[in-house]
């Protein structure tokens, strides 16, 4: 506790060190506090996970479209969809309409019932005439027995980790084979260098250094994805990252904790931390 | 004793500002007919009009960046300009070249109903309007770039697709041709990351050097401004343009161009 | 009695004033800026402002005598209606700083 002297007729600059003092022991305290109990909470189970409501904005409209993520997952790099397509990182923020997809941008980029993927024509999004009425295959709240895939028996020969499939292993023993380019929508621009891996020094003492890996990152997700709307900065040290943010949804949050590998599992970030957290 | 713990509150708040801030979000990428738009709303929707809705697009094709934002004398933010439907009418602003000859007339003195879909052409905002310009047929013809508006604004004009003007008749004046800058390379301070190579030619042939200079470049010596990519994709220096009108930030390779 | 002739003719003056004051309006206080014929300060305004990109050639007297010509203007710009007093200050202004920072530029590099 701050020890300071209760006697009238103390000087001005006294008080306020130890007001800036008391505020800074604060703080920490708060700070301390905060990074104990601010745990992420349990993810829901692997099949649920990185699922996305989108509310429909047309009042007249099919109703919220639900989005799986592990599909896409299997198929696409993160790059393709979020950075090619334009796909915004939070339910509701890309502004995807019937008009956009007829347009042939966001869903419509892909789903415009021409488009073939393993041998198969992908089903028109928003399709405008009656026989090929495939509104329910992402319209389906409400509705039982549309969706074409299942996701145990889809995932069931994955190579699985602490929680779910294990997507890294999956991709370096060629179970999957993300796309990372498509025709008509990506484009190739000069190459830049993958940064290299780097250590996150904590400022705390007893929360575990993290290995990010840069390389990692930039395989699934080039560099745009990240740079510069989610990690602006370019000098390392100079932002703050916390768990407390990622919780929210911020940095690294943005992904995990959504779609990547939960915030729960500190190994996969903090190595020698203990495997689960909730 | 009160004052006291005021002032530990207000010091504690201080320190809370970083939670507040907006970063570490990805934030949506505007469709490429969208990249570009910007939305006036001074004076219309007090006028019980609907506001303003400027599309980049159709009038980068037509004319360099100098000739609105130097010689007509537009600002580079929404709203800055503080254009008035008198301005128009007289002559000004929007009414420069939308004056019912040029190209149809903005803001007239007195509206009638069918006046009403004139003003719409532009006053759109929330509404549902047919552009004259289909942006489809518009860029497809011309080579195609990853982000912003998904064209080559640069390849369009070597190739001579599109000829932007440098010159408004009664408006600009009259000027020698400017002598070629010389391109620079900037420190990237990075490491891993390629310098920047800033075209200066490139850019004084569509800007002039006032619309920089000294408005979003104060700095006389190269080398004393310490630019950085957070106050770029807050719209200071580069971003006055790199995040809304021009190419958009997430195109390193556009800037971070030199062979390592 | 000439109280109330007096108002009344107060009234009937004031009252025409209703009818003049729109004709007044809708009379063009300034011309699109196309077809004038240029003004005095205009002609001033072209020579001045026609010389941004012959800027760095300058020596730092021009330089400053353009500067000092730029703020000659100012004032009679600011005499004008309020649309073309938006559109020139601006455009002065833009000007005036673009000399004032080569001139600065200039007066650094000899330091």
């Amino acid at each position: 506790m701050p020890t300071y002297s209760k006697r009238k007729g103390t000087r001005r600059s006294e008080h306020w060190r130890h007001i800036i003092k008391l505020a800074g022991e604060l703080y920490l305290l708060g700070n301390l506090a905060v990074a104990q109990i601010y745990l992420p909470k349990a993810p829901p189970p692997p099949a649920d996970y990185g699922r996305i409501v989108f509310n429909s904005t047309s009042k007249t409209g099919p109703g919220p479209v639900i989005f799986d993520h592990w599909l896409h997952r299997a198929k696409f790099t993160c790059r393709v969809c979020h950075v090619d397509i334009g796909f915004a990182m939070q339910a509701n923020a890309t502004g995807i309409t019937a008009t956009t997809n007829h347009e042939g941008y966001h869903c419509g980029a892909c789903h415009d019932g021409k488009r073939v993927l393993d041998g198969k024509v992908i089903f028109a999004s928003c399709s405008d005439g009656p026989e090929e009425k495939s509104c329910d295959r992402c319209h389906s709240i409400g509705t039982s027995n549309v969706r074409q895939y299942d996701y145990d028996t889809f995932t069931s020969k994955f190579p699985k980790g602490v929680y779910g499939v294990n997507w890294e292993l999956a991709e370096q023993t060629h179970v999957i084979q993300p796309i990372d380019f498509i025709d008509g929508l990506s484009m190739t621009g000069a190459s830049l260098k993958n940064r290299k891996d780097f250590v996150v020094k904590p400022a705390y003492s007893w929360v575990h250094p993290i290995a990010f890996s840069h390389e990692k990152h930039t395989i699934w997700n080039g560099c745009e994805l990240c740079h510069p709307d989610i990690f602006p900065a370019a000098q390392k040290g100079t932002v703050h990252y916390s768990m407390f943010l990622n919780i929210e949804g911020r940095y690294c949050g943005a992904c995990h904790g959504k779609v990547a590998s939960p915030l729960n599992n500190c190994q996969k970030c903090h190595p020698n931390a203990p495997p689960w957290a909730q | 004793m009160k004052r006291k713990i005021f002032a530990v509150l207000f010091l504690l708040l201080a320190f809370c500002v970083q939670p507040l801030s907006q970063n570490g979000i990805k934030k949506k990428r505007p469709l490429p007919y969208e990249y570009g738009r910007v939305v006036i709303d001074n004076y219309s929707e007090k006028a019980d009009i609907a506001p303003v809705v400027f599309e980049h697009w159709i009038h980068r094709s037509k004319f360099t960046c100098r000739v609105c934002h130097v010689d007509v004398g537009f600002a580079m933010k929404a709203g800055a300009t503080g254009i008035t439907a008198t301005d128009n009418a007289h002559g000004y602003y929007c009414g420069t070249c939308h004056n019912g000859k040029t190209a149809f007339q903005s803001c007239t003195r007195k509206t009638s109903v069918e006046d009403m879909k004139t003003c719409q052409r532009c006053h759109s905002y929330g509404l549902r309007v047919a552009s004259d310009y289909d942006f489809f047929k518009f860029s497809e013809p011309l080579p195609k770039e990853r982000f912003g508006n998904g064209i080559d604004w640069e390849k369009s004009e070597q190739l001579r697709l599109i000829k932007p003007a440098t010159f408004l008749e009664g408006v600009s004046t009259q000027r020698n041709p400017l002598a070629v800058q010389k391109d620079f390379s900037l420190n990237a301070k990075v490491e891993g990351m390629p310098d920047i190579i800033f075209s200066h030619k490139k850019h004084t042939v569509w800007n002039g050097c006032e619309l920089c200079h000294p408005d979003i470049f104060v700095g006389v010596k190269r080398g004393t401004t310490h630019y950085t990519m957070v106050d770029i994709s807050q719209g200071k220096s580069c971003g006055a343009c790199h995040v809304t009108v021009a190419f958009p930030l997430t195109d390193c390779q556009r800037c971070h161009s030199k062979p390592v | 009695m000439i109280k109330g002739k007096l108002a009344v003719a107060l009234l009937l003056i004031g009252s025409s004033g209703l009818y003049i004051l729109p004709a007044i309006d809708a009379q063009e206080p300034s011309a699109p800026q196309a077809q004038t014929p240029r003004a005095g300060w205009q002609k001033e305004f072209d020579d001045v402002c026609s010389k941004t990109d012959d800027a760095m050639t300058f020596s730092q007297d021009e330089l400053s005598d353009l500067v000092r010509r730029c703020d000659t203007l100012l004032p009679q710009i600011d005499k004008l209606d309020e649309s073309r007093k938006k559109v020139y200050s601006g455009r002065l202004r833009m000007c005036r700083g673009l000399y004032a920072y080569v001139l600065e530029a200039k007066r650094n590099e000899k330091k």
